[in-house]
This record gives C-alpha cells, sequence and structure tokens, in this order.
C-alpha cells in the first residue's frame, strides 16, 4: 500500500476516526523507520482493518481500536505479524 | 499550503478502499438470516419494478422511488451483513475447509451492488443464490444441517434453514 485513500467502516476508531471518515495510508514511512507504538494502522486480515499499535514484540504487533468498548480487536484475535501492515496512516481528512 | 494541495489532489485521485473499525461487542450472535430476506427483498422489488405500470405519472413515479429506496437498503443490509459475517464470525478454519467461501461472499457483495446500479432479475437471483451458499456454509459451520425450503414470500424462491 504505496499510497491509499481508506474510509473507515466502523465505530471502533472512535472518537480519533468517525464512521465514513477518509485518511491516507502509505506505506513509506516504514521504509525508513519501523512501526511504534501509537501508529495507527491499516491491516489485512480477511479484510483490511484499522487499528493503533498499543504493543510490539520481534515480528508481532498488539492492536487496539481506540473505542475500547466497542472494538474486536488484539485482545480476541492475538498478536498480528508485522508483515500484515500494509501501511500507516499519515493523513486524517 | 502546498501540503494542503497535494492532500487534496490525493483525496481526490487516488482510488479508494475501505478499512473496518469493528464495532461490534463480540456478543457470538451471528445468522445468515438477514442476509437471505435482503436477497429475497432484492428479488421482490426488482419483480415489482419490472411490472410497475403507468396509469399515473405521479404515482408510478413514486412507486419507483419507493421500492428503488427498499432494493437499496436491502442491497446495503446484504453487505453489511455478509461483512460482518466474513470478519467477525468466519474464521480462517472455515476459509481452509470451504475453499470457495471467500469467492462467494465476494461475489455476493459485487452481485449486491450491481441489483442495486440496474433493475436485473438475473444478478437477483445470482445474488440470492450466493447467499444461500454462504447461510448452508455459515450452518455446517456449527454443526448443523442446512437444508432448503420453499420460502413463505412472495418470491416463491429458496431460504436455507436447518434441521
Amino acid at each position: 500500500m504505496l499510497l491509499s485513500k481508506i474510509k473507515v467502516v466502523g465505530h471502533s476508531m472512535e472518537p480519533t476516526l468517525k464512521q465514513n471518515k477518509i485518511v491516507i495510508v502509505s506505506s513509506i514511512p516504514y521504509l525508513f523507520k519501523k512501526p511504534t507504538i501509537g501508529d495507527i494502522v491499516v491491516l489485512k486480515r480477511q479484510k483490511y482493518i484499522i487499528k493503533r499499535i498499543t504493543a510490539i514484540k520481534k515480528e508481532q504487533v498488539f492492536v487496539i481500536g481506540d473505542n475500547k468498548k466497542e472494538s474486536t480487536d488484539s485482545r480476541n484475535f492475538g498478536w498480528i505479524k508485522k508483515d500484515s501492515i500494509l501501511g500507516k496512516v499519515i493523513h486524517i481528512g | 499550503m502546498i501540503r494542503k494541495r497535494i492532500i487534496n489532489f490525493l483525496i481526490k485521485y487516488l482510488p479508494g478502499e475501505i478499512a473496518y473499525a469493528h464495532c461490534d461487542i463480540p456478543c457470538g450472535i451471528y445468522d445468515p438470516h438477514a442476509a437471505q430476506v435482503g436477497a429475497h427483498t432484492v428479488i421482490r422489488m426488482t419483480q415489482l419494478l419490472n411490472e410497475l405500470k403507468r396509469e399515473g405519472e405521479t404515482k408510478a413515479e413514486h412507486d419507483i422511488a419507493r421500492m428503488t429506496q427498499a432494493k437499496e437498503e436491502h442491497g446495503s443490509l446484504i453487505e453489511d451483513e455478509l461483512g460482518t459475517l466474513e470478519n467477525d464470525y468466519f474464521k480462517e478454519e472455515h476459509f481452509r475447509e470451504y475453499p470457495e467461501l471467500k469467492k462467494l461472499i465476494a461475489d455476493a457483495v459485487k452481485l449486491s451492488i450491481k441489483t442495486r446500479q440496474t433493475i436485473d432479475m438475473v444478478s437477483a437471483e445470482q445474488l440470492l443464490e450466493a447467499v444461500l451458499k454462504i447461510a448452508e456454509i455459515f450452518y455446517k459451520t456449527k454443526n448443523l444441517e442446512p437444508v432448503r425450503v420453499k420460502s413463505p414470500y412472495p418470491t416463491e424462491r429458496e431460504i436455507v434453514v436447518y434441521k
């Protein structure tokens, strides 16, 4: 995902990202710097999901929605391989 | 200023994709029934739109607007319901056990979009068939035996339930 326009569907990233928010996502920042805690990233599972990195270990990341009460995330499906990260949110429209 | 222009350019011209921010409280309650009802409704609205008689211009426009809205809403419902099943219910092992499942869901979503864009009974029939197959797989993953029965709806098509 060199550079993509992504529409957010769902409420798990509220209040940071509301439903239907458009964000620009890119993998370019990760060419120069490793993913860090606090980054909002788009990951590939069965579909694209958007979450925030809250913990990192070796080749895996733990991601959680900002709206913790209403989010299905690593607390449910566990750690995700870093390879699954498609890009970082670089702009919130 | 330049940055803002670049961002506006990107937002305008980059191809759009969707990322899901799952909002479900993991309640474990999933069901393919709503998608099936949605697919039957799409068929029914397509039938009614095809059969519509223009006896009164204003009434016809009014009826077309209502039927199209119902078709649109139920198409969206199908896409939402299938998205929930795909993202929240079906797991990797399900996709391994039923290798056709991923394509079935993708095809159903595409057909749903097509039925919203058109008044096309062939696509509506194909959409229902895809949704029925997904429902059959759903029940199998629950170790239930799916069975197709004639629906009680005026579409007179089938619906999948379990024994």
